[in-house]
């Protein structure tokens, strides 16, 4: 069966690898000069770091800084997964409310700004009785969001699998959930991983619009203590700096993710 | 129909069943209050020296101080929380929050979607403008200039033309076809400092904000003539009308014994709480 070799730079060898590494490292070097041309206020930056890294409670006693963003995110990263895997099942439904159904909410939180339904969510629901804190308001409109763009990336992955994967486990007269689980959703997570890491890590971004509900993320801290207190370039390359660390480790999980599952592509390519 | 159908339609009738069943908590905010023992205060995060995130990391400034009074008063815990000023400003808080001790000016269009039963002190608004400009000495200077302002606060009022202060005499307005520039304040008094004209010729805000924001940034220089003197007032939502006298009464007592000009001097040097000019 001819399925190529996924690229990964596994694959490549150790000169590939000190290449990267050393060009990284110029890379990173250039950026800090770049950034210390800037004439940064170190004092200020080291005495708030430990709040925008969210090291320290906030007044409330609740979790703040990059803690409570990397909380925002992981919570409303399942909730999306879920409702991705609903709405992906509906979108593949021959059954037309479901179809219906999944088209309409994808089309709809995938066409409209997430600011304007983090904004509904929080704002105009209560006009007709539903309150909501701004962490569920804020957890439910990223996972809404979200979840719309995951399900087609879901969708994609299933229906990238050659329909003879499907018939021929059915030859074999294999019971239905072992077709789901162990025929076809190894090979579609393989297909998904990439372009939902993707997703996550912008999700990680967009996770700073709770800020509008008051919540003290990461975001919200930093551009507070810049309005305050004037260090605008400070706190806004320490929060940058931050996401960036964090969609990092994200991108190594994904990784991680992306070797587990191309397995078994290898061994079946290797035959 | 087919059986995974009615199962949806099922789900769909019962989601509708919960959402209209769910418990709203509006009503009284009184009663609310004195039910838990908890007064919930929105203020601004980011409007030093009213109401700020200080070096310990704690909500800080004039605002906290008059919230803590008011608390102290009504003998319950004071809970602070710091949304955008958008989600304030619409009103419609459907028993979120208690009060809003927050810098607001009572305009008439705010008027409609929430309750003032206070003011706590009146803040004259000034012109800003760079160190270098030359050309504008008042606000008649004003016309087809680019002035920034809050977005959504009464400046912006103002510089359109529409500014109404309830119980005052009406404005005057010396100048027209003003570009107004709405934005983030603090964004707008960097953009002012880059030099006369290059993105603003002139911010209209809060003197005290004003004040606070030169003496850390010598490129911008406060015009000496008051624009007019806004009354800021303490907000509350509305149809609670007990709530707002006892707020009413509170202020007015801690006016009586002193704690607001206490708090008034120790953020200002002045008193900004006594009524006019």
């Amino acid at each position: 069966m001819a399925i190529e070799q996924p690229a990964l730079p596994t694959a490549m060898g150790a000169g590939f690898r000190r290449g990267v590494w050393l060009t990284w490292a110029t890379l990173l070097i250039l950026l800090a000069a770049a950034g210390y041309e800037l004439n940064l206020d170190f004092g200020y930056l080291s005495q708030k770091l430990p709040f925008l890294l969210g090291l320290k409670l906030a007044p409330d006693g609740f979790i703040q800084g990059a803690a409570l963003t990397i909380f925002v995110t992981s919570i409303s990263m399942i909730c999306a997964l879920g409702v991705a895997l609903i709405t992906a099942l509906g979108r593949m439904s021959r059954n037309p409310v479901a179809f219906a159904i999944a088209t309409f909410y994808a089309s709809l939180f995938r066409g409209t700004p997430l600011l304007v339904q983090v904004l509904i969510i929080y704002l105009a629901l209560p006009q007709i009785g539903v309150v909501l804190g701004g962490l569920s308001s804020g957890l439910i409109a990223l996972s809404l969001n979200y979840g719309a763009y995951l399900a087609e990336t879901i969708r994609s992955g299933v229906m990238a699998i050659p329909a003879g994967q499907r018939e021929a486990a059915m030859a074999l007269a294999l019971p239905r959930w072992v077709i789901t689980w162990k025929v076809m959703a190894p090979q579609a997570l393989r297909l998904i991983i990439p372009p939902a890491g993707a997703l996550f890590v912008s999700m990680l971004k967009d996770s700073s619009l709770v800020s509008i509900m008051g919540l003290w993320e990461l975001n919200f801290l930093a551009q507070s203590y810049a309005r305050t207190t004037y260090h605008y370039m400070e706190m806004l390359i320490a929060a940058a700096l931050i996401y960036w660390a964090l969609s990092i480790l994200f991108e190594l999980v994904q990784f991680r993710l992306e070797r587990r599952f191309a397995r078994g592509v290898a061994v079946a390519g290797g035959r | 129909m087919s059986i995974p159908a009615r199962t949806l339609m099922v789900a769909a009738t019962l989601l509708l069943a919960v959402m209209a069943a769910w418990p709203t908590w509006a009503g009284s905010t009184l009663e609310r209050v004195r039910r838990t023992g908890v007064m919930t205060d929105v203020l601004l995060d980011s409007y030093p020296p009213f109401g700020f995130i200080d070096a310990n990391n704690e909500l800080d400034g004039f605002d906290v101080d008059v919230a803590r009074a008011v608390a102290a008063r009504l003998g319950v815990k004071l809970k602070l929380t710091t949304p955008a000023w958008e989600a304030i400003v619409s009103g419609h808080w459907q028993g979120r929050w208690d009060i809003c001790i927050c810098s607001m000016s009572p305009t008439r269009e705010r008027a409609q979607v929430l309750d003032f039963p206070a003011i706590y002190y009146n803040s004259p608004a000034v012109l800003t403008v760079h160190r270098d400009e030359r050309n504008i000495k008042s606000a008649a200077d004003l016309s087809g200039k680019r002035v920034g302002v809050g977005i959504g606060s009464s400046y912006e009022k103002y510089l359109h033309q529409e500014l109404v202060i309830p119980g005052a005499p009406p404005l005057t307005f010396p100048f027209h076809d003003v570009i107004v520039i709405p934005g983030d304040e603090s964004i707008n008094f960097r953009n002012l400092a880059l030099g006369p004209g290059v993105r603003l010729d002139a911010i209209v805000s809060d003197l005290a904000t004003a004040h606070t924001v030169s003496l850390s940034n010598p490129a911008l220089r406060i015009l000496s003539s008051v624009l007019y003197s806004e009354p800021n007032a303490i907000a509350t939502e509305k149809g609670d009308p007990e709530w707002d006298h006892d707020v009413a009464r509170i202020i007015e007592a801690l006016k009586q014994d002193g704690t607001l000009v206490r708090i008034s001097r120790k953020w200002f040097g002045a008193d900004i709480t006594t009524d006019g000019h």
